[in-house]
């Protein structure tokens, strides 16, 4: 009997202390946790469509609320700020529509006073190879840059893919999609 | 025995994975560059360091009809803390090593070194037979995997080593390439070993 009690004590004790230990360090590294994942993962991304800032986009970035998705979860927003002399000239987020096959995670890069696009990046899709996932090839996302988001951009706008229609419109919608919520959004992105 | 002997057996007399053949899983899978190889090493090393320091001071603490169960939350717990500390700090290598960190756990080295070493001796010889072990193994992987990059990449430390027009021997850094490498240096330790046993004993007669 003593045996017992010895071993549920000693195993309980040995599970309380790596447990606390391990929610302590869990929390101190939350922090550098996220900040790493972001840095490696949309760090690519935003480098491809902001240029000529001073700061570390992914440091400064802000986090906006908007709203809640269909299981009442509030959406965050995390947008990737571009400073120049410590002021915002132009913000980078990620947007998404539906493609042929899936949803294309686009990310945006917006200037914000002349509203032109600085430039956009596939972050994810899961298009047919060979046709539609030719939307990360630079041919296609380089005609976006310059394109002025004042009213929608149409297939027409764009050098569209031929055969991959569908991957093309899910690209234009996503960045329209951008847009509206550039103009929803704009004060709490410049700050 | 001294310090300095329990140190220096985990290099050559009982270095994992050739001498004692444990620890095979990741060996094979993360030798593919010498840099993966060393951090998988370090990562191993950290954990083993640490649970046998915890193991040798809590061995009359734990009742021996437990100890395994106790073992092993102890080294669950270390491998949890690397991984935590390694996705915060060094992201990339968390990414390269992947799956295999947080299958330090079932590393038989560490439970073989914790049930075998540290659960009966007191923790400075404990800590000394982690270290050497643990460094020994960083080692052999930092060589396997640097004797795969050279050949399956033309490259070391991801630095290019050959000319232009090389190609490759991309075999060797496919999984089948892992069989091969470390069966090469099994056999090139045992001869070695071997010629070595040869000398002592004529010396001695």
């Amino acid at each position: 009997m003593r045996d017992i009690i010895k071993m549920l004590v000693v195993l309980t004790v040995i599970c309380a202390v790596s447990g606390f230990s391990l929610a302590l360090v869990h929390d101190v590294t939350r922090e550098p946790i996220e900040y790493s994942r972001l840095k490696f993962v949309k760090e690519p991304a935003v480098k491809a469509v902001l240029s000529g800032y001073q700061n570390d986009p992914i440091k400064d970035r802000l986090v906006i609320p908007v709203g809640t998705d269909k299981k009442g979860k509030p959406v965050k927003l995390i947008v990737f700020p571009a400073k120049k002399d410590g002021k915002t000239f132009a913000v980078a987020f990620e947007s998404a529509a539906g493609g042929y096959h899936g949803d294309i995670g686009v990310m945006v890069g917006v200037d914000i006073n002349s509203k032109k696009l600085s430039g956009i990046s596939i972050v994810s899709h899961t298009e047919t190879p060979g046709l539609g996932a030719r939307i990360i090839e630079p041919n296609f996302t380089d005609s976006f840059k310059g394109k002025s988001l004042d009213k929608d951009l149409g297939v027409s706008d764009i050098s569209a893919l031929s055969g991959a229609t569908f991957s093309t419109k899910g690209v234009v919608t996503a960045v329209n999609k951008a847009r509206a919520t550039l103009d929803k959004y704009r004060d709490k992105m410049v700050q | 025995m001294s310090l300095a002997k329990e140190f220096t057996k985990g290099l050559w007399e009982i270095v994992p994975p050739f001498r004692l053949v444990l620890g095979l899983c990741p060996t094979l899978a993360v030798t593919t560059s010498a840099e993966n190889g060393m951090g998988m090493g370090l990562a191993t090393t950290f954990v083993l360091v640490c649970s046998n320091l915890l193991v040798s001071l809590l061995r009359k603490v734990i009742p021996s009809k437990v100890r395994i169960a106790a073992y092993v939350v102890i080294i669950a717990s270390f491998v949890v803390i690397v991984e935590l500390m390694m996705q915060a700090y060094v992201f990339p290598l968390y990414q390269a090593l992947g799956i295999f960190i947080p299958l330090i756990v079932v590393n038989c080295i560490i439970l073989g070194r914790a049930e075998a070493f540290a659960g009966k001796n007191s923790p400075l010889p404990s800590i000394a037979d982690g270290l050497g072990v643990g460094i020994g193994y960083t080692i052999s992987l930092t060589v396997l995997g640097a004797f795969r990059e050279i050949l399956g990449n033309g490259t070391i430390w991801s630095h290019g080593l050959f000319w232009d027009g090389f190609e490759p021997f991309t075999f060797m850094v496919r999984a089948p390439g892992a069989f091969v490498a470390l069966g090469c240096f099994l056999a090139m330790i045992n001869l070695v070993s071997a010629k070595l046993d040869d000398r002592k004993r004529r010396a001695q007669s």
